[in-house]
């Protein structure tokens, strides 16, 4: 217990000596960058980045270009992973050996690594449209209900109850048959027009976009609305409301910086969420516009043939699990990194 | 009916009583077999015969209803229902089909009580049979405005007095289906054809008992209430999930409808992906097969063995917006029309057996032209055509190169039509250097929009409701047809396929088709056809089942053989 | 309290009523009704369909009449066949003196145009208790698996438990349905020949729905667990339980788990209303007649009363959750106050 006292009271010595302001980043910053795991979670997505960026140049074959006779396609190592896939030539052969493709073919004769490689835009995306959405509505509606209380409170929180229900679905298809269907009536120059263009542009995302900016937010207000309903009755908060601190300050200097550790964590951990979301939306069709690539789309067509094709879901599922490993080793990261009481302590 | 890809009916067939084994199935009557329904989600939309559209729907209706006439899964022929047989002669009125019918077939309820199917009783506790005056009913039923009943259309126009009837205008006793004594119907028509007997005994216009519909409300098809006169009852209805139905004792048996061989089947509400896993877990005895693991069947030692192929009378094809450019150019759908490769996409994106589709009209079909009298006849792959045919639109749209043209492909959302789209997608790219888009919208929105603003290019499909060459050519593209959505008007072809449809003589029918159907997918292009469709089942080893070509299953047909 | 939970319901309504009208006003702006077919019906056999189900009614009318169903109770005499239009989920036969058969009516969701022969509340009263069975399974198996893996994850800090434990959530929780649930079925069902892969009834055939729904859930409760453990160990108020010299384990249970589980609380809420009101994906892959199928296939066949009905059920739902998780709040933090 000593230790722990001691080192809290290292803290409060060090927060002394640096410029105020910026204690509190650097310090974190510093602490970040000797977290071996979260570096090496940075690393990773770092390199997904540039993958997503420069796919054009890294992948072997363009994502939609299909050789039809060469459908479902793979290499032999692949049928050696996957023992259940059987060459041709075997009893019960029915997969073509080509070595053409590094991970195989998907059902038109398309490569997977190429297709997993330009799908690694779509997920990035994916993975950075909903936290934004999330963080930006769900920190804004949450610190307000939480730190004002009662009506705005009340009243923010039915809102929030509200956007739970709110049928999604509905809207998406309601924009779809409005901006793609009607696209031939559509005028140059018009809303319409340019928002169909954004959609053809972004590859049939934008409505998967908007429909993750609708349902992504409320358990971030939630959760942070929770937090600051703890921790705005505790002592420091008293101390710094009695020391004439205004409102803003007390928010973004005293409770944001307490509750980051689980918004980090829940936020890290509804990407995965968006990418399902944006898979469960292929998976009823109204994901992405083929043939753009996607990892939720590929998953969700590969999960349709997992008894003879188990690579076709498998690998993207990879990918997926790989930067997901990622993103939370980085989340874990910067929750140490950012909690105010673990300062110094390293 | 519908082509419902996702949602066709499906058919597998779990060995209920598997583990009773031999003993059960030795016996005559033992064999309880479960089939499938092909549902994503939901429940069977309906068993009622009468308001029945769904390819589900109606493969069950056809186990436990028979109208007047039924069609024979095996050879696609239409064969006697619960009629003997049936006369037709002209006079001023019209047509009059007389139908003698058999007076042996009682109406039925499954008692779960007892665990048996019972002859329904009128007060003085005799049977009720199936009499001319319940036929009289159906068709009434079928035909009243109030019940609305989705494919009454079909049958509207081969009944005097129906339209009228149907639109509110006429009383009843103005339709022209009466009964002339118990066991003898009498249908007027406006004019002979080959294929009204066919109509006559189409699922919307079949009886049905009266004072059951009046009793049981919306809900008469549930089990407490219902009453059927077909070689099977239901037994049980678990919504969301199955449906059982169970032989029917009092079924006489016909020559094409025989007494059952199976006493029991149920169907499990499945979509394909889930039923091939139950097949292979070894609770189904038949099941449909997803295209993704086709190949795998085929190639199997064990599953190759179950592995069974039939027809199913539909076609796969391309629709054309015919009034509005870019596609009102016919060259341009002539151009690309020739640009599809039709045996690669059956070959490597399909992989079921279906067959490259030269024309529109099922060959299968009655006067339908087949590949072996025609052919030469329709559409086939040709790039060389495809490329001079784009080089007249290019020039009559006055585009310097096929890349200014932008074409979008519409379809409604679902893993088989978005492959075949992008094959097809790029078939345009490779041969005609056309760049087209792909627009997926869910399957209402399509829907919607095919009858509303038909797309520029549009998936589309067409499944036979009655097995004629008419139900395709006249029902759907004759330039006045409801159902004519991309705005095909062909004067020639109107008359042509207006020829064929009194016509008495099939042969010439048949080739008057032909002449239309070269008109219709080659000279005009109308539409592209793409594919005739095929059914693939696994059917378990020791189930004997009836191979059907009508995509309908037969299941009085099927037996147990161990 | 009693004031609060009065506000609540008054919080309940408001929003199930503007959620209704939202759907109502979405759902008959997007394009194609209940009867687009492939096979276009003829107009006049639509026309007589939507006479039928009061579909040529202004959008108001058909709105007021929709609510005026679900909460004007009426009263009938003798007897009604059975109807899908009019099916009622409260029946109460009144006393004689009142009229032959009269029997009080309440709440009638309409017909579903999917089947001519059911209703919106044969749906609930079918459907419901299925996904709400599976719904509290998944729901035991994601809080057994995710609290304590969390809670030991975080006791032992940077350890090979803490490493093991959370790369089996970051494992659960990047793997989608979609994958999972095929995966599992083959598995189990065509390898192994275990468990059923697909159907409903039996305790078998709840295990791999219930971990396929569970497991990804759990991964989040655990991870948030940890992190949520974290943060509260290091407050005043442990290190004097600690001081005080009680055990780590008392110390854990006691206090840090009570405190620290409030950010687990504001996600199980919703959670749990995702749960038990039925998974679309999990009950089209393991053929369960539940709820959750109908909130995709009613939209995508424009079935108006069961989208309805769906949405203002999960509506009611969250509403009633969160009230709890409200209450709940205030139970684990006694400095937290809604007043």
């Amino acid at each position: 217990m000593a230790v722990a006292e001691k080192q809290s009271f290292g803290s409060v010595v060090r927060i002394e000596h640096p410029v105020r302001g910026e204690s509190l980043w650097m310090d974190s910053w510093r602490r970040l960058r000797r977290n071996k795991a979260a570096l090496l979670g940075a690393f990773i997505i770092l390199i997904n980045i540039l993958v997503a960026i420069f796919a054009d140049s890294l992948a072997p074959k363009p994502f939609d270009r299909q050789v039809l006779a060469d459908n479902n396609a793979a290499p032999l190592w692949v049928t050696q992973v996957f023992p259940t896939m059987i060459p041709r030539g075997e009893t019960g052969g029915y997969i073509t050996i080509s070595e053409d493709y590094p991970l195989g073919a998907d059902g038109l004769g398309r490569d997977l690594l190429s297709r997993i490689i330009y799908g690694s835009r779509v997920s990035l995306l994916v993975a950075l449209v909903g936290p934004t959405f999330a963080l930006a509505l769900g920190l804004l509606v949450g610190l307000t209900a939480g730190y004002a209380g009662g009506w705005i409170d009340n009243l923010l929180m039915r809102i929030v109850d509200l956007m739970y229900a709110f049928p999604t679905l509905l809207l998406i298809i309601l924009l779809m048959a409005f901006f793609r269907l009607g696209f031939e009536n559509l005028q140059p120059g018009t809303f319409g027009y340019t928002i169909n263009q954004i959609d053809r542009a972004s590859g049939g995302l934008l409505f998967v976009f908007i429909g993750i900016g609708v349902t992504s937010w409320m358990n971030m207000a939630r959760l942070v609305r929770g937090q600051v309903l703890s921790i705005r009755e505790k002592e420091y908060i008293e101390a710094a409301r009695s020391l004439g601190t205004s409102t803003g300050g007390i928010m973004f200097r005293h409770i944001l910086p307490n509750i980051l550790g689980p918004v980090i964590v829940a936020e890290t951990l509804a990407i995965p969420q968006y990418i399902s979301f944006e898979a469960f939306l292929s998976f009823i069709g109204l994901g992405v516009n083929p043939p753009t690539p996607s990892w939720g789309g590929m998953i969700a067509e590969g999960a349709r043939g997992i008894s003879s094709y188990p690579n076709q879901a498998i690998f993207p599922a990879i990918a997926l699990f790989l930067i997901m490993f990622a993103f939370n080793f980085l989340g874990d990261g910067l929750r140490d990194a950012l909690d105010p009481r673990m300062r110094g302590v390293d | 009916m519908k082509v419902r890809r996702v949602t066709g009916l499906l058919l597998l067939l779990v060995l209920a009583f598997a583990v009773m084994g031999g003993t059960a199935l030795a016996q005559d009557s033992g064999a309880s077999i479960v089939t499938g329904l092909n549902m994503v989600g939901g429940d069977v939309p309906s068993i009622d015969p009468t308001v029945s559209e769904t390819s589900m729907s109606i493969d069950i209706v056809n186990q436990i209803f028979v109208g007047l006439t039924a069609q024979d899964v095996t050879t696609a022929e239409t064969i006697p229902g619960i009629a003997t047989d049936w006369t037709v002669e002209t006079t001023d009125e019209g047509a009059v089909y007389t139908f003698n019918l058999r007076n042996d077939i009682p109406w039925v309820r499954y008692n779960a009580e007892t665990d048996a199917v019972e002859q329904i009783l009128d007060e003085d506790g005799n049977p009720l049979m199936v009499t001319a005056h319940d036929v009289v009913y159906g068709f009434l039923r079928g035909l009243d405005p109030e019940t609305a009943a989705p494919y009454s259309y079909v049958p509207i126009p081969y009944i005097v007095g129906a339209a009228e009837f149907n639109a509110g205008e006429a009383d009843a006793s103005e339709v022209m289906v009466t009964a002339v004594d118990d066991w003898t119907v009498q249908i007027v028509a406006p004019e002979e054809t080959a294929f009204a007997p066919a109509i006559y005994g189409l699922w919307a216009v079949r009886p049905v008992l009266q004072s059951v519909v009046e009793e049981g409300g919306d809900r008469w098809t549930e089990p407490e209430y219902i009453a059927t006169n077909g070689p099977f009852a239901l037994k049980e209805w678990a919504h969301d999930e199955s449906i059982t139905i169970v032989a029917n004792p009092f079924w006489p048996g016909t020559d094409g409808i025989p007494k059952p061989s199976l006493a029991e089947v149920t169907y499990r509400f499945l979509d394909p992906a889930q039923q091939i896993i139950e097949f292979e877990a070894g609770n189904l005895d038949a099941s449909m097969i997803p295209v993704e693991e086709i190949v795998r069947v085929q190639n199997d030692p064990v599953l190759s063995t179950q592995y069974v192929t039939g027809a199913n009378p539909c076609t796969y094809y391309i629709g054309f917006d015919n009034t509005e450019a870019p596609t009102d150019n016919v060259h341009l759908r002539r151009a690309l029309s020739f640009a599809i490769d039709r045996q690669s996409i059956v070959d490597n994106v399909t992989r079921g057996g279906q067959t490259p589709a030269q024309w529109f009209a099922y060959p299968g079909l009655n006067a339908s032209p087949t590949l072996e009298t025609h052919p030469d006849l329709g559409v086939k792959y040709d790039p060389d055509l495809a490329q001079e045919e784009l080089a007249l639109a290019l020039e009559e749209l006055g585009l310097a190169s096929a890349s200014e043209l932008q074409l979008t492909i519409t379809y409604n959302d679902s893993s088989g039509h978005a492959a075949i789209m992008q094959a097809i997608q790029q078939m345009w790219a490779d041969t005609l250097g056309v760049q087209a888009e792909l627009t997926a919208a869910d399957p209402t929105t399509y829907f919607a929009s095919l009858s509303e603003e038909y797309p520029m290019i549009a998936r589309a499909g067409w499944c036979q409701d009655y097995s004629d060459a008419n139900n395709f050519l006249y029902d759907v593209f004759f330039s006045q047809s409801s159902q004519n959505d991309p705005g095909f008007a062909n004067e020639e072809y109107d008359a042509l396929v207006t020829q064929a449809r009194t016509e008495p003589d099939t042969d010439v029918r048949r080739e008057l088709y032909a002449q239309a159907e070269e008109i219709f997918v080659v000279e005009q292009a109308a539409i592209a056809p793409i594919y005739w469709y095929s059914t693939n089942q696994l059917v378990r080893t020791g189930v004997e089942y009836a191979p059907s070509i009508t995509g309908n299953e037969a299941y009085y047909l099927w037996s147990v053989s161990e | 309290m009693a004031q609060f939970l009065l506000r609540r319901l008054l919080g309940m309504f408001a929003v199930l009523f503007v959620v209704s009208l939202i759907t109502f006003l979405l759902m008959h702006a997007i394009p194609g009704g209940p009867f687009s077919r492939e096979k276009p019906l003829p107009e006049a056999t639509i026309a007589l369909l939507n006479e039928k189900y009061n579909l040529d009614a202004p959008i108001h009318i058909q709105y007021l009449d929709y609510v005026g169903d679900i909460i004007i109770p009426r009263v009938t005499y003798g007897r009604i066949p059975p109807s899908a239009s009019e099916d009622y989920l409260i029946n109460i036969s009144l006393p004689a003196f009142m009229g032959d058969e009269a029997v009080l009516r309440w709440v009638n969701f309409g017909p579903t145009y999917g089947s001519r022969s059911r209703s919106v509340n044969d749906i609930f009263r079918e459907s419901l208790p299925v996904s709400f069975q599976l719904g509290v399974a998944a729901m035991a198996v994601a809080m057994a698996v995710g609290i304590p893996l969390g809670t030991m994850a975080a006791l032992k800090r940077n350890t090979i438990f803490d490493y093991a434990g959370m790369g089996v959530a970051v494992f659960g929780v990047s793997l989608p349905v979609i994958i999972t649930a095929p995966v599992l079925q083959y598995l189990f069902g065509v390898q192994w020949k275990a468990l059923p892969p697909t159907g409903w009834g039996e305790i078998r055939h709840m295990i791999l729905p219930a971990f396929a729904l569970g497991f990804v859930n759990s991964a989040l409760i655990a991870r948030l667990t940890r992190a949520s453990l974290l943060q509260v160990m290091n407050e005043d108020y442990i290190r004097t339980a600690r001081a005080k010299g009680l055990s780590e384990r008392m110390v854990v249970i006691g206090h840090a788990v009570k405190n620290g589980i409030i950010p687990v609380v504001t996600i199980l809420g919703p959670l749990f209303a995702v749960l038990v009101t039925g998974s679309f994906v999990v009950e089209t892959f393991f053929g369960i007649p539940g709820m959750g199928r109908y909130f995709v296939t009613s939209i995508r066949g424009r079935d108006y009363p069961v989208i309805m009905g769906t949405i203002l059920l999960f509506a009611a739902f969250i509403s009633i959750a969160n009230t709890i998780v409200d209450i709940v709040y205030a139970w684990l933090d006694p400095r937290i106050r809604y007043d």
